[in-house]
């Protein structure tokens, strides 16, 4: 499948850095995540499992995680509360992604904010966009321009 | 609860409770020429906007050239919205360069291309007929399947399915909706029907509904159900004069409002002029009513009136209302559908059926026609719209009862009219039953005359 880089919307060039870490063990969902915040500009790394997902945010940081609940070996809700009583990556913004029903359970354990798959392109961008968009302006910036 | 996507067409969003449910993956199965793709382009244009396209893929089974010429002889096929909001693909030349295992990868490229809120393939079970073992048809079914529920997008996999088939191929496993087309055809007639044989996370209305292709594409006539909260007959208290002189002296001054009356007999016996006296009478004292007759067209049935003292012209315009439908193409659930949809209006407070036979006739089995009377009677009650309904009876003298025992079981009342021999061919009457009332059960002398029908003395 080709990649979409060379097709960036205008809007990519103002989120260009943004990593987001996506948690997700399903290939479509994989590639359609990568497609839609690619091509908004954002950079995009995924992990299959909550334990790698885990080892990597600590590692690289990312601006947002996004996580599935059901992904092998630390499931998404387990993986969220880890990473905001965590002070290294308590920074971190949580998304929790899932057909299940669970929004209650992801502001439980700390999640930022909580989509219901599948995937709706204009909503997980605009999410992304609210996040970093609060985070940015709490720290005197503005992430829109 | 998830959102529902409106099919175009009321009726099956009737039987659907609503539409099908978003993010969902219906199969739409039947026959060659069942009305699959009309249904399913229906679907697509009624749905689809710039906002929110359809993405509509045919593969090996109708050219798409021919699938764009058939399409728009429906007044529903808006031509700007093609390439606007409906997008048409050829997936079958496609997938005959890269090899049908491809699929789910060439569907997702796809989505990702037209971003759509709607995806169609039409026909899935042309290229599921390519894959050559069971394994293959399984895996690649699972990864479109995957595809699809991933991006939110509601989809269609149409096909010429068979019943049996439904528990041999994985797509039926995987589909969240199955609604199954059937025609039904016999020496003269031909009738289409609609089931929905799955509906995952929704009820539906079950059992077979009739529906017909027409200019504006498929009209669904949802199958006739008893009305929720049972009718309570005791709460009726008001009497309905026939207005026919020395009938309403038989039962204490009429029938109870709402309730449904037999009248039965041979041809030539009275029934139709009952049924006219019974409207235009109650016309004339301000209770609209509605004949519904399937032997007199409009004009016979004018003058039959006109020859009674009832002129058509005026009667039309205080509330009389006729539902005339040839016996020879009539089909049940759509007269069901039209008259049940007047009954609804409220407007009504009587009605005549001349006559049931007709309607039976056109009923692709016995139990159905049974159930419809049922549904039928209890509707009138509920609404409180007394009925008569005329049944044609074969024998002329020697008439002891009604053979049919589960139509007298559905009606409160029971006319019977029949002939007798002497030196006069006479005509009779008798009332046979009378729920929730005492009434005369002598056999009474009954005349036509010129205007209307008339019961004598006992005879």
């Amino acid at each position: 499948m080709s990649s979409p880089s060379s097709n960036l919307s205008p809007l990519a060039a103002h989120n260009s850095g943004a990593l987001i870490l996506v948690v997700e063990r399903n290939p479509v969902v994989q590639r359609l995540a990568r497609y839609f915040l690619e091509q908004s500009g954002f950079d995009v790394e995924f992990a299959t499992d909550g334990l790698a997902a885990l080892a990597r945010a600590r590692e690289v940081r990312p601006r947002i995680l996004f996580t599935e609940i059901l992904v092998p070996k630390l499931d998404g809700l387990s993986l969220c509360r880890t990473i905001k009583s965590t002070p290294e990556t308590k920074d971190i913004l949580v998304v929790i992604f899932s057909h299940l029903q669970a929004g209650d359970r992801a502001t439980e354990v700390g999640a930022d904010a909580f989509l219901v798959k599948p995937i709706d392109e204009e909503l997980l961008i605009e999410t992304v966009k609210k996040l970093l968009g609060v985070r940015q302006h709490s720290v005197g910036m503005d992430f829109d321009g | 609860m998830a959102e529902k996507v409106l099919t175009g067409c009321a009726g099956l969003d009737e039987v659907l409770l609503g539409g099908i449910p978003e993010n969902t993956i219906t199969v739409l199965m039947g026959a060659p020429g069942t009305g699959k793709t009309i249904l399913a382009e229906q679907l697509a244009f009624a749905n689809a906007t710039p906002e929110a396209p359809a993405l509509y893929l045919t593969t090996l089974s109708e050219p798409l050239e021919k699938i764009l010429v058939h399409g728009q002889s429906h007044s529903f096929y808006d031509v700007n919205k093609v390439g606007v909001s409906v997008f048409y693909e050829d997936l079958g030349i496609m997938l005959r360069d890269s090899g049908v295992e491809k699929l789910p990868e060439i569907v997702l490229e796809l989505i990702l291309a037209r971003r759509p809120r709607f995806v169609f393939i039409d026909s899935f079970k042309a290229l599921n007929e390519l894959l050559t073992t069971p394994e293959k048809r399984r895996t690649v079914t699972y990864d479109l399947a995957n595809v699809l529920s991933s991006y939110h997008c509601t989809s269609f996999l149409v096909g010429e399915y068979s019943q049996e088939m439904m528990t041999e191929l994985p797509v039926f496993a995987i589909a969240d909706v199955i609604v199954q087309l059937i025609k039904h055809s016999t020496n003269v007639r031909e009738q289409r029907f609609l089931r929905i044989e799955k509906l995952r996370g929704s009820g539906s209305v079950p059992g077979l509904h009739a529906f017909s292709i027409k200019k504006d594409g498929i009209e669904v006539y949802p199958r006739l159900l008893t009305p929720p909260v049972t009718p309570l007959y005791a709460a009726r208290v008001e009497r309905v004069n026939t207005a026919v002189p020395g009938l309403d002296e038989m039962i204490a001054e009429g029938f109870w409002r709402g309730s449904t009356t037999l009248v039965a007999g041979p041809t030539g016996s009275g029934k139709t002029i009952i049924g006219l006296h019974f409207i235009c009478e109650g016309v004339l004292k301000g209770e609209p009513g509605l004949y519904v007759g399937f032997q007199e067209n409009p004009t016979q049935l004018g003058r039959i009136m006109a020859g009674l003292g009832w002129p058509p012209e005026k009667l039309m315009k205080e509330g009389f209302e006729l539902m005339y439908r040839s016996p020879v193409e009539m089909q049940l659930d759509e007269v069901t559908s039209e008259l049940f949809k007047r009954v609804r209006e409220g407007k009504l407070k009587r009605v005549v059926i001349d006559a049931l036979g007709d309607l039976e006739r056109s009923s692709i089995d016995r139990e159905r026609f049974s159930d419809f009377v049922y549904a039928l009677s209890q509707w009138f009650a509920a609404e409180n719209v007394t009925c008569m309904m005329n049944y044609e009876l074969t024998n002329l003298f020697e008439i002891h009862g009604i053979s049919d025992q589960e139509i007298s079981n559905m009606s409160d009342n029971i006319v019977l009219l029949r002939f007798r021999e002497g030196k006069k061919m006479e005509r009779t009457l008798r009332i046979i039953k009378t729920r929730g009332s005492a009434h005369d059960n002598r056999e009474h002398r009954l005349e036509i005359t010129s205007k209307g029908v008339v019961i004598n003395q006992v005879t």
